[in-house]
């Protein structure tokens, strides 16, 4: 055999290696989720209960958790991110332009134990004080801030979210706002635009990656385990308000699987909620990626 | 004799590098006056510079005048926006906003600029000028639609409207039909002649058939330095200067 073929085929036998890895986490997700659905079916999801001794389980508040704390940091983080990368793509000086995106891409790679740890010690106590309690003292009656708060909690757990997805989401708006077409900034400024129409009408060109930025960060937000584990306050209860202590799945999870297996179901269960996890990852990553093709293509 | 620009003296340098050198001519109102040459003679950068179009290259330095109703356009304090559109600028690329639709295309300029007191007023100007660019019978029907779904040809005759529908004195052209082909090309052409009634054309080209094809007067310019002015005839059949005569007969460029 040529080293040619060896080369060839030793790479062809790696790729299935990470193939079948993947199938076989899918395989094993349903398989072993299996039990519970075929007991509770759909009010595995529908239900809210986390009770081991009694055997029950219904992981609506988890999953109710995961999508609000997600999609509230996606959307604290949107203008952030969006102001970010058209600053340091065309408003930052050229020789500091490297530095803001070093330091971005530098955030966007910190363990997120560290963010965890920041969250908790520094970040939950400022956001009580300074926001959380005046919120709920003054627009209390708005159902959002009708909890009284305490320092972990879902809306703290969405802000440190938030700051843990700006750079990743902005590093993807800033590459495509950088592949915007000289002619076209040149053709903007011919007809007596000023540079804040310039930039405005750039957005507006970029929107596609700027939705499939967000999106990603969005798959990222809901599969974040740890920094969340640390803030969200892990009380299994069907949130009422921002303010309420809630689990995301993810956190479920990782404060659960110690105990798991003294429990029939719970094993199950924990595998079930792992499944949905990764079905709403899978579309939001998928439409995330769909939309970056569109751009690529575009452009 | 009032003229629609006049360029005195202008030196442009990117950098260390001297681009444009002492620079000076006048352009008659209503006609097209070309600038031709081969590439890299600055041919580009002088249109730019006459717009200002030039201030967004960080590496560029401007000394000179260049005078549109004899108001330096370098003068200090003055309003670059309102600098910019008193030209209507064609690109050598089609470059609509390909996001936006082709009302839009045409509306923006005179939007932001405040050329127009109302909607139906914004809708007569962008109608009368993709109609001023043999556009509007195409389009018409396609008005919401973006840019981006028409040929080539169409869009840059859309860049066209988009340029008139600023109400301009002057079109800056940059070898407008450099990327396009030639039945599109002679479309942009016919239409460069019929616009001349109305407006003075400035267009840049790097084919001495196009410029003794549609000129009324035309500029040679070589290595930053103008080598020969005048009635587009004369250049052609009698060139004054050595250069020249090289260039037009195609043993350069």
């Amino acid at each position: 055999m040529s080293s040619g073929k060896i080369f060839y085929n030793t790479l062809t036998f790696l790729v299935f290696i990470s193939l079948f890895i993947v199938i076989a986490v899918v395989i094993s997700l349903s398989v072993t989720s299996y039990p519970i659905f075929l007991r509770d079916g759909l009010f595995f999801i529908s239900k809210s209960v986390w009770n081991p001794v009694k055997e029950e389980y219904g992981i609506l508040p988890a999953l109710l958790g995961t999508l609000i704390t997600s999609t509230l940091a996606v959307g604290l983080a949107t203008p952030l991110a969006i102001s970010l990368a058209v600053f340091s793509a065309e408003i930052v000086p050229p020789r500091f332009r490297a530095l803001i995106n070093n330091i971005s891409d530098l955030m966007a790679s910190l363990p997120s134990v560290i963010y965890g740890l920041w969250g908790l010690f520094i970040l939950a106590p400022i956001l009580n004080e300074y926001i959380m309690i005046p919120l709920h003292r003054y627009l209390g009656f708005i159902p959002l801030f009708s909890t009284k708060p305490v320092p972990t909690n879902l809306f703290t757990a969405s802000v440190l979210l938030a700051i843990m997805i700006v750079p990743f989401a902005s590093s993807i708006i800033r590459e495509a706002y950088s592949a915007i077409p000289y002619y076209l900034k040149e053709a903007a400024y011919s007809i007596g635009l000023t540079r804040w129409e310039v930039i405005k009408i750039a957005i507006g060109y970029v929107k596609s990656a700027i939705f499939a930025g967000l999106f990603l960060a969005l798959g990222r937000a809901m599969g974040e385990t740890v920094a969340v584990a640390m803030v969200v306050g892990n009380i299994f209860n069907l949130p009422k308000s921002l303010f309420d202590m809630g689990y995301t799945i993810p956190s479920l999870i990782a404060n659960q699987f110690p105990n798991a297996e003294a429990y029939n179901y719970m094993v199950p269960a924990l595998y079930g909620g792992a499944l949905m996890l990764f079905l709403i990852g899978l579309v939001i990553n998928f439409f995330g990626l769909y939309l970056i093709k569109k751009v690529m293509i575009k452009s | 004799m009032s003229w629609a620009i006049e360029v005195n003296n202008l030196n442009v340098w990117y950098g260390d590098k001297h681009i444009l050198k002492d620079v000076t001519f006048k352009v008659p109102k209503n006609i097209i006056f070309a600038i031709m040459g081969p590439s890299g003679c600055g041919k580009s950068t002088l249109l730019r510079a006459m717009n200002r179009l030039l201030d967004l290259n960080p590496y560029a330095r401007v000394e000179g005048q260049v005078k549109i109703n004899g108001i330096d356009v370098y003068s200090d304090n003055i309003d670059i926006t309102w600098v910019r559109r008193q030209f209507g600028m064609v690109f050598q690329i089609p470059n609509p906003f390909p996001h936006l639709s082709i009302y839009e295309n045409v509306a923006l300029g005179p939007k932001v600029n405040g050329l127009v007191k109302d909607k139906s007023e914004l809708d007569r100007l962008v109608k009368r000028a993709l109609e001023q660019a043999y556009l509007w019978d195409e389009v018409k029907n396609d008005l919401k639609k973006p840019a981006s779904m028409l040929s080539g040809g169409q869009q840059q005759r859309l860049c066209i409207a988009r340029a008139l529908a600023l109400k301009p004195k002057i079109i800056l052209m940059d070898e407008p039909t450099a990327n396009l082909d030639p039945v599109a090309s002679s479309k942009i052409e016919e239409l460069m002649l019929e616009l001349k009634e109305e407006y003075t054309i400035i267009i840049v080209t790097h084919n001495p058939q196009q410029a003794a094809r549609i000129s009324d007067y035309v500029a040679f310019l070589y290595m930053g330095e103008l080598i020969e002015i005048g009635e587009t005839s004369m250049v052609f059949t009698r060139p004054k200067h050595e250069l020249t005569e090289k260039y037009v007969v195609g043993r350069m460029g």
